[in-house]
This record gives structure tokens, sequence and C-alpha cells, in this order.
């Protein structure tokens, strides 16, 4: 070392330059590999993504008829470094709403997620076209206000408004898990909207514009190679027939309760109504929340869609299950005679009705006898082969669930439930292992205790009968512009009941209507003169107050053409309410024509709402 | 071309091909980096920061090609006037100089129309004379109290008159000196209790700024520090430093390609303070680090005349000015990167900017200078110590 610097100090100096070159060089690494999130800005930097919002698609009815259609709406933009003092009576004059609606809208559309004085942010939400039309003439006068123009849903008949669902804003849990989904965008929340969003939706578009230091746009991006346009969903042909639809909804006005109409042959739902329903119109536009409020802490649950979701005893309509299940396990014939005093005597007894007596089986389904299902049941649980109460109770849930109750039939519809059928374990649980036997789950012979089915699993068991045996699961989208619908909706399923034995039962339904005067057929009041319905009413006791009137039917018997469930909540025995509606539909449906004005009259004129408090 | 070099640019020849590297490369992204500044002053004209730069540039190859035929010892004669006129021209400014952001660091030449920063200037002046002293007084810096008036109070001095307008030159120029003094063999233990005398006054002079509300800069200090510990995303300097760490995050390692940034639209100074995060953009990691290889290959050119120096002089005096444009870049591409604070430093010999690149190219040509003597052997009839005898003293 010529002029003999210390080699320490000039360590020294070494290692400054190094302290730097290293820090230097960590940090690059660190910004351009480690931390991500400075690419991202870069872009919005220099880029604006201006949404193009595709319209959804329509859904039409089994016809064709449109019934779920788009209609305009706009939200106002605002860049706020770009407003200038304006006439805020003018401006909400004009587009329709209060000086402190707009007062309001601008504080809130100031704390927004993303809120950048730069850039342009959602200020008024759906001005409906009228109002639009007026402020856009003088949209002139207020600077920084941007228009997007958007479509929501518009309602040709107010019908099915739990099977079409609703749509909304998406939130933030969907936002996170789904990355086609961005803030303001649209999705379908329930019924169809939710069940087939991902075709309705269409494919958003996005235009890109160069913009500049202050946010302004002053180029499409590249002459537009990269922006996309929106795509519009695909339409959806529903299975409803929408003329059906809007009778069962009347028939059931001021009544609580479900129809569900099923073609059987296909499982398309012809009508699903759940009652009380709401206005659809109610959930689009700017009233939204208010409305979906106000429907929310309404006492009758108008939301709820009891086609799918209420759970009900199914009542006498199960002794048709009962009886096929005791033919398939050969401890029933057709022959079969059980003699009825006014209700079975073993244990704590179930009471009958008055009926001619003893019956066979055919017979029992006709006059809907409490104490031929007793004798059915026990034998079925204590049939001798299956050695013990457990196995034989877990043949007959075997033979139930076959049915479809117990579990989802999948419908294509959101937040179905699936019913409740007990099982072995539930039993030893609730009482306790080898202290229950036929006896103590008697209740089940007749569709009472703990048993469960959604009038969907009603109408799917009409279907079953109907064919003789298999279902098709149903469901409410026939075609998929373009498409074709998922192949679980072609499958049948059969039960585990051999088809010959089906014959029987619809003997009796086929009687329970249809029979002579005086032969004790329970729904007399469901025959039409030249339409032969099958059905079987039930009377559903119900811990919330008096029973549930309950039918269930097919019709024609040779051809079946629709099964058809009825559940009307408190409203009494199976035959007072829900067979004269049930036939009232079949009729409409089959005929498109009403031959008992009277009948009609008596069921639109029924107000069961009053009922409903009141314990049986 | 050869023959050309050999006949006109006597000297290192890495140090000439190092810095008409840096200028090429200054001209270009110059050229891509003004067009904000271009736009909003010129109308769009975008080649009249490209032709003002290239005549900085021809400006500045004339200093250094002149300089570098000058002796330099000329510079240990004029050492104590580059000083004494550092000081006044440091005062004049600092009362009476154009005011930038609060800063007051430029001063205008009467009639040529054009402004240097005056600091650029003192520096240079100080660290010849720090040179120079060094290499006089080798057997008197032995002594605490013989150190003060010939080093610490010139050092002080300057240091403390820069201070109040430019924070980080003040540093940079103190950590020069301050390096300068350790290779110049003072004492370590005198080295450290002046320089923490030193921080001292300065840490009192920002209390007192704060205090008495004066120092118009001491605010934007605490400001800036207070960003870069708290990373609080709204002030203006971690703007810019957002904005560069966006442009350094989009280069990538070969970058986007020369004239491709987008970031230079954002950031503001991207021609000058950040600079760095402009060639990461364009050139990418790739080019940052080969940018950062040539300051760090001036820095050990200047060690190898250290190490061949057979005077003390003209060592220190090279390694001095060597020193000071390195750790500047290095405080540059700090900045850009985020290492440290916002301050504002252009690299030196590329950004935009007459005063700086003229200073730097004056360091340069006095290096240049230094090396081209080297080789010569020859003696100097001054007050030098010859190399030999320092060494036997220590």
């Amino acid at each position: 070392m010529a002029i003999g610097v210390e080699s320490n100090r000039r360590f020294v100096i070494a290692a400054i330059i190094v302290v730097f070159f290293v820090a230097v060089i960590f940090k690059l690494f660190y910004i351009q590999v480690i931390n991500k999130s400075y690419k991202f800005s870069a872009d919005n930097n220099v880029l604006r993504y201006i949404t193009q919002y595709p319209a959804r698609g329509l859904i039409f009815d089994r016809y064709g008829n449109p019934l779920v259609v788009n209609k305009p709406v706009y939200d106002i933009l605002m860049v706020k470094k770009q407003v200038q003092s304006f006439d805020t009576v003018e401006f909400a004059s004009l587009l329709g709403l209060t000086v402190e609606q707009v007062r309001e809208a601008f504080v809130l559309a100031q704390k927004q997620k993303g809120y950048s004085p730069r850039k342009a942010v959602v200020l008024l939400k759906q001005i409906p076209p009228e109002s639009f039309a007026r402020f856009q003439e003088k949209i002139y006068k207020f600077h920084g206000f941007e228009v997007q123009p958007r479509t929501v849903r518009s309602y040709n008949m107010p019908i099915a408004a739990h099977l079409f669902g609703y749509v909304g804003e998406v939130d933030e849990t969907v936002i996170k898990s789904d990355p086609y989904y961005q803030q303001a965008d649209y999705i379908g929340i329930s019924g169809i909207e939710c069940s087939y969003e991902k075709y309705l939706r269409g494919k958003k578009g996005v235009k890109i514009f160069m913009v500049d230091v202050h946010n302004r746009i002053k180029a499409s991006y590249e002459q537009g190679r990269y922006d996309s346009v929106a795509v519009p969903g695909k339409s959806i042909t529903s299975t409803i027939d929408a003329k059906l639809q809007e009778y069962g909804e009347r028939l059931m006005q001021n009544k609580i309760g479900s129809i569900v109409a099923i073609e059987p042959r296909t499982g398309e739902v012809l009508a699903m109504i759940s009652s009380p329903s709401y206005n659809p119109e109610l959930l689009v536009g700017r009233d939204r929340a208010a409305n979906f409020r106000s429907l929310q802490q309404d006492t009758l649950k108008p939301i709820f869609n009891r086609s799918i979701m209420a759970l009900y005893p199914p009542g006498s309509t199960f002794k048709v299950v009962n009886a096929l299940i005791g033919l398939q396990e050969g401890v029933l014939t057709p022959e079969t005679r059980y003699s009825c005093h006014g209700g079975y005597t073993v244990g704590r007894g179930v009471g009958c009705h008055i009926h001619p007596s003893p019956t066979n089986l055919i017979q029992s389904i006709q006059v809907s006898c409490n104490t031929y299902y007793c004798y059915v049941f026990r034998n079925i649980i204590d049939k001798k082969e299956f050695g013990s109460v457990e196995n034989g109770f877990s043949v007959w849930k075997r033979h139930v669930e076959s049915f479809g109750y117990g579990n989802k039939l999948n419908i294509d519809l959101p937040h179905e439930l699936k019913g409740i059928v007990p099982s072995v374990a539930f039993y030893n649980k609730y009482f306790r292992k080898g202290g229950w036997n036929s006896l103590t789950i008697i209740s089940l012979a007749i569709g009472q205790g703990e048993l469960s089915v959604t009038p969907l699993q009603m109408a799917n068991l009409a279907s079953i009968i109907a064919n003789r045996g298999y279902y098709i699961t149903p469901h409410v989208v026939k075609k998929i512009e373009g498409l074709s619908i998922d192949t679980i909706y072609r499958e049948r399923h059969t039960t585990t009941i051999d088809p010959k034995y089906f014959v029987y039962i619809i003997e009796g339904m086929d009687l329970a209507v249809n029979g002579a005067p005086g032969s004790g057929s329970t729904a007399r009041i469901a025959a039409l003169p030249d339409i032969k319905i099958c059905g079987k009413t039930g009377t559903a006791q119900n811990p919330h107050g008096a029973d549930h009137s309950v039918f269930f039917a097919f019709a024609p018997k040779d051809d079946p053409k629709i099964a058809i469930s009825v559940y009307v909540e408190n409203a009494g025995f199976g035959a007072t309410w829900a067979a004269p509606i049930a036939s009232l539909m079949i009729e409409k449906y089959l005929k498109d024509s009403i031959s008992r004005p009277f009948l009609e009259q008596y069921v639109l004129q029924g107000n069961l709402l009053d009922r409903r408090a009141k314990k049986k | 071309m050869g023959v050309l070099f050999e006949r006109y640019l006597k000297g290192d020849r890495v140090i000439w091909l190092l810095v008409m590297f840096l200028f090429f490369a200054s001209l270009l992204l110059i050229y891509s980096s003004s067009s904000s500044l271009a736009f909003r002053y010129h109308d769009g004209n975008t080649s009249y920061f490209l032709i003002k730069q290239a005549a900085f540039l021809l400006m500045g190859f004339a200093i250094i090609w002149f300089v570098h035929l000058v002796h330099y010892n000329i510079w240990s004669g004029l050492s104590n006037l580059l000083l004494g006129l550092s000081i006044p021209l440091l005062g004049f400014t600092l009362l009476f100089g154009r005011n930038l952001n609060a800063a007051s660091r430029w001063l205008e030449i009467p009639g040529l129309g054009i402004t240097i920063q005056s600091s650029d200037f003192a520096k240079i002046a100080l660290v010849i004379y720090v040179a120079k002293v060094l290499s006089q007084r080798q057997k008197e810096i032995k002594d605490f109290n013989q150190l003060f008036i010939p080093l610490i109070l010139p050092i002080g001095l300057i240091c403390a008159l820069i201070l109040p307008a430019n924070f980080s030159t003040a540093a940079l120029l103190g950590l020069t000196c301050w390096l300068m003094m350790l290779v110049g063999r003072v004492n370590l233990k005198y080295l450290l209790g002046y320089s923490g005398l030193g921080l001292l006054l300065v840490g009192l002079f920002i209390v007192a700024a704060l205090h008495f509300n004066f120092g118009g800069r001491a605010q934007t200090w605490v400001n800036r520090i207070e960003n870069f510990v708290s990373n609080d995303e709204k002030n203006d300097g971690n703007y810019q430093l957002e904005q560069s760490k966006i442009a350094i995050a989009t280069g990538g390692i070969i970058g986007k390609g020369p004239g491709r940034s987008t970031q230079r639209n954002f950031l503001p100074h991207p021609y000058s303070d950040f600079i760095y995060a402009i060639i990461i953009e364009e050139y990418g990691v790739f080019g940052g680090v080969v940018i950062m290889i040539f300051y760090l290959i001036l820095l050990y050119r200047a060690g190898l005349l250290v190490k061949r120096a057979t005077r003390t002089f003209p060592a220190f005096l090279a390694f001095g000015l060597a020193l000071l444009l390195t750790l500047q870049a290095f405080v540059n591409m700090a900045v850009a990167t985020g290492v440290i604070p916002v301050t504002g430093q252009p690299l030196p010999l590329v950004s935009l900017g007459g005063s700086s690149l003229m200073f730097s190219s004056l360091a340069i040509g006095i290096i240049l200078s230094v090396s081209r003597h080297q080789g010569k052997k020859e003696l100097f009839e001054g007050e030098e110590v010859p190399v030999e005898e320092a060494k036997e003293k220590i």
C-alpha cells in the first residue's frame, strides 16, 4: 500500500460502499420479486378499465312466453375533482329525488371503498329511464358527472317470485371467493337467478382507456385491441306454465302453504307456488333494500320458499308408501283385510274416523283408514326375517328413502331442504337402545311423528305413483339457449318397490276421488266428470296450530300428465281446501277452463290467514 | 480511434470510457424522462431537453478535457482561494438565492442566465482544500487542537452553510471529508470526538429550527424521516417513493426498453433525483446494476491511483473527489429504491442539470489529471511530504 493507509481504515471505506451496494440490490430484489403490490398499481396508474355490463339472460315459461326481462336503468357516477358548484335542488328534482337524498349520496359516495376524488365513483344507483331522460337534457349544467347504463330485471307477470329469485349486488365474500365478480356487479341471489347465475350473467366486457396523471381519459388503449365486448347472458326456458302458476297463486291467496305440480314423465315442474308470495318487482330498483327489509319482517315470511324449504308431516298421504313397502316385503297382500272400529287399540292407540269396515288394501286407501296402516306398519317392522326392530326399521327406512324422502331431490334451485326420515341411531338416542319397538313409533304408520317432507317431495311421490315406480329429478329449467340441461334431470330413479304393486295404490287413489257416494271416499270433492284424478288426502297434525290440509294427486289416471301436491297450513281436513285446489289446478292445466265456478269461488274467497294463531 | 485516444485523451482510459458511457446513457435517459417537463414548459417539444442536455454534456466534456490537461498541483495552489470564495458564495446564496421549495440553493450568475448550485462549487473546493491540508500536515495532525483550525473549522463551516438549505449535501460532504481524514491518518479518537461534536451541533440546530421556526427545511426533514419510518401513504414524500417503486417493480430484469417508461409521467423529477428508477424501468435490474458498477469502477480506479501514488496530495485529491461522486450516486440510488428517506441528490454525470454536471465534470477532470501525471513520476517542489517519509511517521 503505497501511501500507507492502514488496512483496517481501508476496510471501513470498503464496508461503507458494500453496505450501500448490498442495501440497494436487496431493495431492488424486494421490490421486484417479493412485494407484488407495485406491479398492480403500475397498471392502475395509466389505464382505466371501464366495465361493460352485459344484459342478463331472459327467462321464458315452458311455452316461450318471456316472463323475466330486462329494463334499462342508469347509475350516476361522479368525479369529485371535476364537480363544480351546482344547483342541488335542480339536480335532485331532475332525478326525482329529495335534496337530502342527494346530499346523503354525496357523503356515502365519498366513504366507499377505493374512493378517489379523481376517479369516477358511483353516486346514485339505478335511476329509472324517466328520471334519467329529464336529467340527461340538463346534464351539461352539471360538471363532473358521468352515466353508466345498466340493466335490471323487469317482470311481465308478477308471479313466481320464489322460483325466479332476485338479483342483487355482490357482497364482499363473493368478491373474495370468485375472481369474476367485482364491486357493484349484480348476482342472482335466490331461485333460478342463483342456480343458473353462470349462464344468465353473460360475460362482462371491458374498455381500456389511457388516463393522464389526473385520471382523465385521453384515448383508447392500443386502439382498443385489448377491449372486450360484453356478451349477453343466455336465455333460459323454464318448465313453468305461466298461466297455471298464476292461477295457483290466485287460488292460494290469503292462504299459507304451497302447491307443486310436476309433469311425471319428465320431472318438469309445471308450477311451484309458495304462499304468501310477493311481487318480484319489489326487489328491483332503488327501493329494493327497503322492500326487502319489510318483506323480511313480515310474520308470514313471504320470502321463505315453502315449496322446497317448509318441512311438513306428510300425514295420511304417507299411507300409500307404507302400503307399497308392505306389499314389497310380503307382509301385505291386496286381499289383506283389517277391521276398524274407531281406531287401533294396542298401546296408546291411534284413533280413526267412521268408515265402512273391514277394508281391504284398496279400500283402506279409499277411506284412509288409520287402523289398517298401524297393522301394516307393525308387520313390516316386526317381520320375523329381520330378526330385530332395528333391522326391520332399517329396511323400512331404506324403502322410504328410495322415494326421495329424507334427502335432497336436487332440484335446480338453491336452498332445498332434505326433510326428515328418522334413523335407528335417532331412536336409540331418543329412547334408549332396545327401549323402542314398532308400537313406540306407530305414528310413522300414518305419516306423523318424526317424519317431515317438503311439498316438492310430496309432489314427487305423486309423480312416482303416476309413473308406477320411478321419478325423474324435478327441475325448473327446460332449456338453456344453445346448451342442454344437466343429464341428472334425464335419469330415472327407481324405487325399491316392484312396479306391479303400484296398480293397487292407483286403484285406491282413484276410488278415494271417484268412489261412489256413501262408500267412504275421502276426496270426492276433487272429482271431475271427464278426467280421472287419482288422489289421496292428508290431514297433518302439527305443533303450530290446526291441522294442515294436504292432498296429492295425479291425472289422468291412465296417461298421467300432471302430478301435484297441495299443502294449506292450518286449514283442517285434506278434503276441505287442499283437494279442491288440486282439482282446480289439474283442470286448469289439462283443459284450460274451469267447469266448476262455484268451487273456484269457494277457494278464492277462502281466507285462512286468521286460523294460524288458533290452536286446535 | 486508439490513436486519437492516445493523442488527445490522456490519463486513465477506463475512466474516460466510463465517462463517455455515462454521458451517452444520460442522453438517452434525459430524452425519455424529460417528456413531461417538455410538455409542461415547451409545448411538447421533446427534443428541447435532448438538445439542451447534449449541449451540457459537450460542455462537460470540454471541461474534463481542459482540466485533465492542467497539472493537478494548480489546485493545491488555488485551494485557499477557492475555499475563501465559497464561503461568501454560500452565505450569499443562503440569504438571496433563488428559492425552490423553501431551499435556497441556487445562485444566478449575472449576465449568463445560468444558475449554479453554490454547494456544488463548495463541495469541490472543500475536498481540494482537505486533500491539501492532509498532505501538508502529515506530521502535525496528531494533536487534537492542531487539527481544529486547519481542518475541522473549514469543514464545519462549509457544511454548516450548506446545511440549512440542503441537509443531504452537507451530510454527504461531511462524510466524504470524514473518510478522507480517515485515510489521511488522522487519529481515530480525535476524529470520532469531532464527529460526535458535529452530530450534536446538527441535532441542536434541528431542534432549534423546529422550535423557533426559522429553518424552513427543518420541518421537511422531520416529515421525510417520519414518512420513511411510518410508511404513511398520503404524504408527498411517499408518493414519490411509491411511484419510484412502481417503476422499479415493472422494470423487471431487462426492463421495458429505451424510452418506454410510463412512470416518468407520474414521478416528480424523473430526470434528476429519481432517474435511477427510470433506469431500472427502462433497462431493468441489469441496467441498474451496470450503472452501479460503473460508479464502483470509478472509485476502484481512484483507489488504484492512491495505491500507485508517490505523493499524498494527488492521492487524497483523486480519492476524495471519486468518493464524493460515488457516495452521491449511491445516495441517489438508495433514495430511488427507498433504502433511505427521500432527499434530492442528482445522479452525477447522468441527471439533467447544468450545475451538477459541470462540477462533476470538473471533479472527473481533476481525477484524470492526477492519473495523467502519475505515470510521469515527476517530483514537485512543494511542501508535500513524500509518501515514504510519511509512512515512517505512522
